[in-house]
C-alpha cells in the first residue's frame, strides 16, 4: 500500500471532488444531491488551499520574514469561495423547502412527474 | 476623435450596484427616477469608454495600487468594450420598457441593478478569480429573479438552474486551482504568457477541460443546455428578466469562451471540438423550438440554436467568420431581447402563453406587432435586417459544400420555427379589450426594431465601427442571397403546413420529455470526459 502513503492532500481533494460529482449523478434524493454539490465545492476549495503549499512556511503576518511566509493568495481567495459556497447552498436548501412543501416529495424523478399535474 | 473624458473602469462596475443599494432607502418613485438617471449615466460612461478603446488604446486598470500581475485587473479592449456598451444600452432599454409594470418593486430593481454590475464586471475583469466571484454573484441574483413572481413550477426551475450552475462553478474553481498551481498567477494576460513556457503542454489539459466545461454550461452548449429554457422561458420570470438573460447573460458565456480560448492559444486548440458542438447545439436547439407551443419557450429554445451558430462562427478559424460571430452576439441581443419584451406584453394582453390561442397581434397592437415582425425578420436573416449580415459573414468563413449545407439547414430550422411563431401576428384579434399601454413600451420596441433594420442596412460599416475590421457586406444583399432567403422561406412554410402540423402528438411527447437532475449531471460529466479525451489526443 505504498501509494497511499504518497498521496498528498491535493490528491485527496480531487478525490473528494469526484466523489461529490458521483453523488450528484447517482442520488435521487434532492437533499443528498445538495450535499454532494457542497462536497464538490469543498474538494475544489481544499485543492486550491494546497496550491503552492510549502512545509514549515510561516503564517503571512508582519513580523515573520517575507521569504519564509506561506503564499497568502489561496487563503485570501478561498475565504471568499467558502462564503459564496455557503450562501449558494443555503439558497438551494431554502428552495428545496419550498419545492418539498409544494409537491410533497424529496425525489428528483417523482418531482418531475408531479410538475405537469 | 478623442473622448472628452475618461471614466475609471471600476466606476462602470460599481455605479449600478452602489446606486441600487443607496437609493433603496428612498421612496419608490424617487428610486425609479434615480435608477433612470443611473442608466443614462451608465450609457454615457460606456460610450466614452468604448470610444476611448476604439479610437485609442486598450485600457488596463490595476486596482488598489498593487503591481502588475498581482493586482486585480480590469481591462477594456476591443472584445469587452462593445459588450459593456451593449449591456448598458440593453439595461437602459429594458428599464424604460417596464417603468409601469406592476412587478417592478424596489427589491426587483435592486436585484436588477446588481445583475448589471455583475455582468459588466464579468466582461471587464482580467483576473480569473474575479470572473468566478462575479459569475457566482450573477447566478444567485438570476435564481431569485427567475422565481420572482413565484408562479407554477418556478421554484423548481430556479433550483435546477442554481444547482446545475453551482456544479459548473465547482469545476471552474478546481480548474482555477490547477492553473494557479501550474502558473502561479491568476491574471489572464500573465497566464497566457506563462503557459507556453511549460515543458509538457499536457499538464494543462485537465484545468482546460474543467474551465471549458463550466463555460459550456454558461453558454448552454449541447448537451448542457437543459437549464436555459427553464430559466429563460420560466413562466414566473418577468419579460425584462427573460430579455436580459437571453440578450446579454448567455453572451457572457460565449465571451468567456473567446477569452479563455485566447489564454490557452498556442498550447491547446480545441476549435474543431467546439465547432462540432456548436453545430449540434444549433440543430438540436431549433428542433426543440419547433416542438414547443408556449411562445416564450419557442424563443428560449431558439436562443440555444443561435448561441450554437455564434459558437460555429467563432471557431471556424477565419477572421470574417469570427467577427461575424461577434457581430451576431450583438444582433442576437437586439432581436431576441426585442422578441422577449414584446412576448411579455403579448402574454399579458392575451392572458395566455400558447401560440395557438394568440392571433392578430399586428392589428391589435400595431407597435408591438411591428417590433415582433422586425425581430422575426432579423432572426431569420431576411435581407436588409441585421441577422442577414452576421450570417453572411459566418458563411464567408465556410469552406466546401458541406458547411454551406449545414448553415442552410440551420437557417431553414430558424425560419421554420419562426413561421410558427409569426402566426400570432396575423388573423383576427381575439383579445377583448383595447390595449392601453404606456408610450415607453411602444417606443422601446420600435427603437429596437429600427436598430435591427439599421444593423442590416449598414452591416459592413457597423462591424467596422464596433469592432474595427473592415469587411464588405454588399454580397449579403445580392440577388442570390435574396433568392436563397425566399427559397428558405417557401420551404419553411411548406414544411410547417405539410409536416409540422401533422405530427402534433409526436411533438407533444418531445415537449413533455424532461431530463432529471441526475441525468443532466451525467451529461456534464460526459462533456468533461469528452473534452478531456479530445484535448489529450490532439495535444
Amino acid at each position: 500500500m505504498a501509494f497511499i502513503e504518497q498521496l498528498r492532500i491535493a490528491d485527496l481533494a480531487v478525490g473528494i471532488f469526484f466523489l461529490g460529482l458521483y453523488g450528484a449523478m447517482s442520488q435521487r434524493s434532492i437533499v443528498k444531491t445538495i450535499m454532494s454539490v457542497g462536497i464538490m465545492d469543498i474538494g475544489a476549495i481544499t485543492f486550491f488551499m494546497m496550491a503552492n503549499h510549502q512545509a514549515n512556511a510561516l503564517p503571512p503576518i508582519a513580523p515573520n520574514p517575507a521569504e519564509q511566509m506561506a503564499d497568502p493568495v489561496p487563503q485570501a481567495l478561498m475565504i471568499t469561495a467558502i462564503v459564496i459556497g455557503v450562501s449558494v447552498i443555503a439558497m438551494c436548501l431554502a428552495m428545496y423547502m419550498r419545492v418539498a412543501y409544494r409537491y410533497g416529495t424529496a425525489d428528483w424523478n417523482i418531482l418531475i412527474r408531479r410538475l405537469d399535474q | 476623435m478623442t473622448p472628452i473624458f475618461r471614466v475609471p473602469l471600476h466606476f462602470l462596475v460599481l455605479i449600478p450596484v452602489a446606486a441600487g443599494a443607496a437609493g433603496f432607502l428612498l421612496p419608490k418613485r424617487k428610486y425609479h427616477f434615480l435608477l433612470f438617471l443611473v442608466n443614462v449615466v451608465m450609457v454615457v460612461f460606456a460610450v466614452s469608454t468604448f470610444a476611448a478603446v476604439r479610437w485609442g488604446a486598450d485600457i488596463t486598470q490595476l486596482m488598489a495600487g498593487w503591481p502588475q500581475w498581482i493586482a486585480i485587473k480590469l481591462v477594456a479592449d476591443r472584445y469587452s468594450a462593445p459588450l459593456v456598451l451593449l449591456t448598458t444600452v440593453f439595461f437602459a432599454g429594458t428599464f424604460l420598457f417596464s417603468t409601469r409594470a406592476d412587478y417592478l418593486d424596489k427589491t426587483f430593481l435592486f436585484l436588477f441593478t446588481m445583475l448589471e454590475s455583475a455582468l459588466i464586471g464579468m466582461f471587464l475583469s482580467g483576473d480569473l478569480f474575479n470572473v468566478y466571484v462575479l459569475i457566482e454573484l450573477g447566478m444567485l441574483v438570476i435564481a431569485i429573479l427567475i422565481m420572482y413572481k413565484q408562479e407554477k413550477q418556478s421554484v423548481y426551475d430556479a433550483m435546477l438552474y442554481l444547482m446545475m450552475n453551482f456544479i459548473a462553478m465547482a469545476f471552474f474553481l478546481l480548474g482555477i486551482g490547477y492553473l494557479y498551481r501550474i502558473t502561479g498567477v491568476l491574471d489572464l494576460a500573465a497566464m497566457h504568457q506563462r503557459l507556453p513556457l511549460l515543458e509538457n503542454p499536457r499538464a494543462v489539459i485537465v484545468p482546460y477541460a474543467m474551465i471549458m466545461t463550466a463555460i459550456a454550461v454558461k453558454a448552454a452548449l449541447f448537451p448542457l443546455f437543459s437549464w436555459l429554457p427553464r430559466a429563460h422561458g420560466a413562466p414566473s420570470a418577468p419579460a425584462i428578466v427573460s430579455a436580459v438573460l437571453s440578450g446579454v447573460q448567455v453572451k457572457a458565456g460565449v465571451y468567456l469562451l473567446v477569452r479563455m480560448s485566447q489564454v490557452f492559444e498556442g498550447v491547446i486548440d480545441a476549435a474543431p471540438f467546439f465547432l462540432a458542438v456548436g453545430f449540434i447545439t444549433s440543430i438540436v436547439g431549433f428542433l426543440l423550438a419547433i416542438a414547443q407551443s408556449d411562445i416564450k419557450l419557442i424563443l428560449a429554445y431558439h436562443t440555444i440554436s443561435q448561441v450554437g451558430l455564434i459558437v460555429v462562427g467563432l471557431h471556424l478559424g477565419s477572421d470574417v467568420a469570427f467577427w461575424g460571430g461577434m457581430y451576431h452576439i450583438i444582433n442576437h441581443a437586439l432581436f431576441k431581447g426585442l422578441l422577449f419584451l414584446t412576448a411579455g406584453i403579448i402574454i399579458e394582453e392575451y392572458g395566455t402563453r400558447s401560440y395557438a390561442e394568440i392571433r392578430g397581434v399586428l392589428r391589435h397592437m400595431p407597435a408591438i406587432g411591428i417590433g415582433t415582425l422586425a425581430g422575426v425578420l432579423g432572426i431569420t436573416g431576411a435581407p436588409f435586417f441585421n441577422g442577414s449580415i452576421s450570417k453572411y459573414f459566418i458563411q464567408q468563413g465556410l469552406e466546401g459544400d458541406l458547411g454551406g449545407i449545414g448553415l442552410f439547414v440551420i437557417n431553414l430550422g430558424t425560419t421554420l420555427s419562426f413561421v410558427k411563431y409569426s402566426l400570432i401576428l396575423f388573423g383576427k384579434p381575439n383579445a377583448a379589450r383595447p390595449p392601453s399601454r404606456d408610450p415607453w413600451v411602444a417606443t422601446v420596441s420600435v427603437v429596437f426594431g429600427l436598430a435591427c433594420l439599421a444593423g442590416g442596412l449598414f452591416g459592413g460599416p457597423t462591424v467596422a465601427l464596433v469592432y474595427g475590421p473592415q469587411y464588405s457586406a454588399v454580397g449579403a444583399l445580392g440577388t442570390e442571397k435574396v433568392l436563397t432567403f425566399l427559397l428558405t422561406l417557401a420551404i419553411a412554410v411548406a414544411a410547417y403546413f405539410l409536416i409540422v402540423r401533422r405530427i402534433g402528438s409526436f411533438l407533444s411527447t418531445i415537449r413533455r420529455f424532461k431530463f432529471s437532475f441526475n441525468q443532466i449531471t451525467v451529461f456534464l460529466t460526459l462533456f468533461f470526459v469528452g473534452l478531456l479525451g479530445y484535448t489529450w489526443w490532439f495535444t
